[in-house]
């Protein structure tokens, strides 16, 4: 029964990670109609970010997750403005182009400032809790209930504040949003700072129970698409209930089939939902 | 406008003249490399390519060469493959044509691979960095194997387990091509000598983000020892992730792991007590290798790993073949690399390599360690 448990922990885990990811990856989907293969690096540059504020800097923990964040979400607004915005009136392919550019572009500057190295980092969650057999490390537990309320709060923000409902006007219906008045350069910045943020707080809850190098981005990207498409592209619900089931899927699958096999019961679930409902889970748009 | 032209034309002037450059000019033979420089493995890539500088660096600090009479300085020309068999191969192709490098430096068996397709054709050495025992027991008249392979581990290791540890080995190394005939000799082995295999699930160090569903599969079939390895950072997660679930057993670690680098990822030697594995360049006592790990130190800063320490003692040795022949032929290079690794300065030489196998591999001394007390212990199998 332990074992169970235990994969149900490690399939929250997993999830919770994978849903905050695609989270801002279709954000900007459902806003912008931007695919944004460089997101995996802003979640890459989160991790770093932290390293250099707790490491270097010696600040603490929270501290660092929350300047890493704001740091994060600065660039992030740099790549609307200096890129994306400048190729609103371009074919959709110069922003996928461009995206590439950027993912490049973050990779070899990382690596040109800290070099190829795998780094640990530590975070002062270093316990482990033993519940008659089911473990669960501190840091496990911290990254779940952290993604929920994240999850939580930019609900909250969406619905209930002015600002976050100018951001879903956007996504239901650009016309609609421009008629009454709504500026799409400040949502769309927004957007983007958003998007960053929440890569950076994933990238450091994840990074103490993982290595950080500038590859580090890669594997997660590849999930929060699927996921993203999986869930409905723009959706809000549908990443998290697509980062839920992959990183289910994942654990499941790895324990009781083989962890060979859990890339193919993770896809083999996204080519079943597809075929049953080919736009996703949940309708397009941050409803 | 003016401006922009004249910064095209600046450019323009510069790359012609760094085309030049890359050329071969007298007095300096090229050198080739194609590793991982960017991607996942770019530390790995980074490492041996670290080693292999410092080496052309020294021997150029002491005025290179003697070649038929002519000063003759050493030059690295390093291309990225992004550890892609198919990249290594046009990289290689395009070192010899550009530079004529007379031996290219590859860290990868699937490089390796792709290069002995035409290397005998182009007439270059590769100069390999990798243990499977295939790259030269195919029968390539321009290869030199420069790790020792590592079916001499896979016996030394089973016994030293079997004898100290148990007989119930859980399989949880990795999924890359190499890790594979890793664990499949190891597999061969472990029942050979009357072991049994609890458990096989590798991890997929490029496509899983989490270890701990792995982990916990392997540990729940109760193994006496785990099987690990892959590189050595993410090693290290999977045996504090096996500790953390309470996994008290010895893990025998792939030699492409080293036990002081996985120790450090792991978050102490403690959490390796028990675990077997090749010896890491930190345990050697000989005065070659200390002197070694201070020179590299001194300009590094970092400790340096096997990669960087085979791969210095490679291009050492080559270039004194170079030397003693006065040819950078690689056939003549290739039949007096035995002579000139007897007869380098040892301290070039930190593993103390004399000789080399008929088919090219560099003859070694088998030696494993193991973490005793919390310590890393060598020991001299028989």
């Amino acid at each position: 029964m332990s074992l169970f448990l235990q994969q149900i922990m490690n399939g929250l885990t997993l999830g919770s990670i994978y849903g905050l990811v695609a989270l801002g990856l279709t954000l900007v989907y459902g806003i912008l109609h931007i695919p944004n293969f460089a997101h995996g690096a802003l979640y890459m540059v989160g991790a770093f970010m932290s390293y250099f504020f707790m490491v270097d800097l010696g600040v603490h923990y929270w501290v660092a997750m929350a300047g890493s964040a704001v740091v994060v979400a600065v660039l992030a607004i740099l790549c609307e403005r200096l890129v994306f915005h400048p190729l609103r009136h371009s074919p959709p392919i110069h922003d996928k182009i461009a995206a590439i550019g950027i993912l490049l572009f973050l990779e070899a500057v990382v690596q040109m400032f800290w070099g190829a190295d795998f780094r640990r980092m530590s975070s002062p969650f270093t316990g482990i809790m033993n519940f008659d057999g089911l473990i669960i490390p501190e840091q496990r537990l911290l990254i779940v209930v952290s993604a929920f309320a994240l999850v939580v709060a930019l609900q909250l923000f969406l619905r209930k504040t002015m600002t976050g409902a100018t951001i879903i006007a956007m996504a239901q219906n650009r016309d609609g949003a421009f008629l009454v008045g709504i500026d799409s350069n400040r949502v769309a910045m927004m957007t983007f700072a958003i998007s960053g943020a929440l890569a950076a707080v994933a990238a450091t809850l994840y990074a103490p129970i993982n290595l950080v190098y500038p590859a580090m981005g890669h594997l997660v990207i590849m999930k929060a698409f699927v996921i993203i498409i999986l869930g409905g592209m723009g959706s809000v619900p549908g990443a998290i209930a697509g980062g839920m089931i992959i990183g289910f899927a994942e654990a499941f699958g790895g324990f009781y089939i083989s962890t060979a096999y859990k890339d193919i019961i993770a896809f083999g679930l996204l080519v079943l939902i597809l075929s049953w409902r080919p736009q996703g889970l949940f309708a397009k748009g941050a409803h | 406008m003016k401006i922009a032209k004249t910064l095209g034309r600046a450019v323009a002037m510069a790359t012609l003249s760094m085309s030049f450059a890359t050329g071969s000019i007298a007095g300096e033979v090229n050198i080739g490399f194609t590793g991982p420089l960017s991607g996942g493995a770019a530390l790995y890539g980074e490492n041996t390519l670290s080693g292999l500088r410092m080496a052309a660096d020294e021997i150029n600090a002491e005025g290179g060469i003697d070649l038929n009479g002519e000063k003759t300085t050493i030059n690295m020309v390093s291309l990225d493959d992004r550890y892609s068999p198919a990249q290594a191969a046009t990289n290689a192709k395009r070192l010899k044509q550009e530079s004529n490098v007379p031996a290219v430096f590859t860290p990868h068996s699937g490089g390796t691979f792709a290069l002995q397709d035409f290397n005998e054709k182009d007439d270059f050495l590769v100069m390999s960095y990798t243990s499977v025992p295939a790259v030269t027991e195919k029968g390539n008249t321009l290869t030199l194997r420069i790790p020792p392979t590592f079916d001499g581990y896979v016996r030394m290791f089973t016994e030293y387990a079997q004898e100290h540890h148990g007989k119930k080995l859980g399989l949880a190394g990795a999924t890359h091509e190499y890790a594979k005939i890793w664990a499949s000799m190891i597999e061969k082995e472990w029942k050979n000598e009357g072991g049994t295999i609890v458990s096989d699930n590798p991890m997929d160090y490029n496509k899983s983000a989490d270890f701990f569903t792995g982990v916990s599969r392997v540990i729940a079939a109760d193994p006496d020892v785990m099987f690990v390895g892959g590189a050595s950072d993410p090693t290290g997660l999977v045996v504090q992730q096996a500790r953390q679930m309470g996994f008290d057993g010895s893990f025998i670690l792939m030699d492409q792991a080293k036990l002081d680098e996985v120790a450090l990822a792991a978050g102490g030697v403690e959490m390796l007590e028990g675990a077997i594995g090749v010896v890491p360049l930190s345990v050697y006592d000989t005065e070659a290798a200390k002197g070694f790990i201070e020179r590299y130190q001194a300009r590094y800063d970092k400790m340096p790993g096997s990669e960087a320490a085979y791969n210095y003692l490679a291009l050492h040795a080559l270039v004194e073949a170079m030397d003693a022949t006065d040819s950078t032929d690689p056939k003549v290079i290739r039949a007096a690399i035995g002579d000139a690794l007897k007869n380098m300065d040892s301290s070039k030489n930190p593993y103390g390599v004399t000789a080399v196998t008929e088919n090219g591999g560099f003859m070694t001394e088998a030696t494993l360690a193991t973490v005793k007390d919390g310590e890393i212990v060598r020991i001299t199998m028989e």
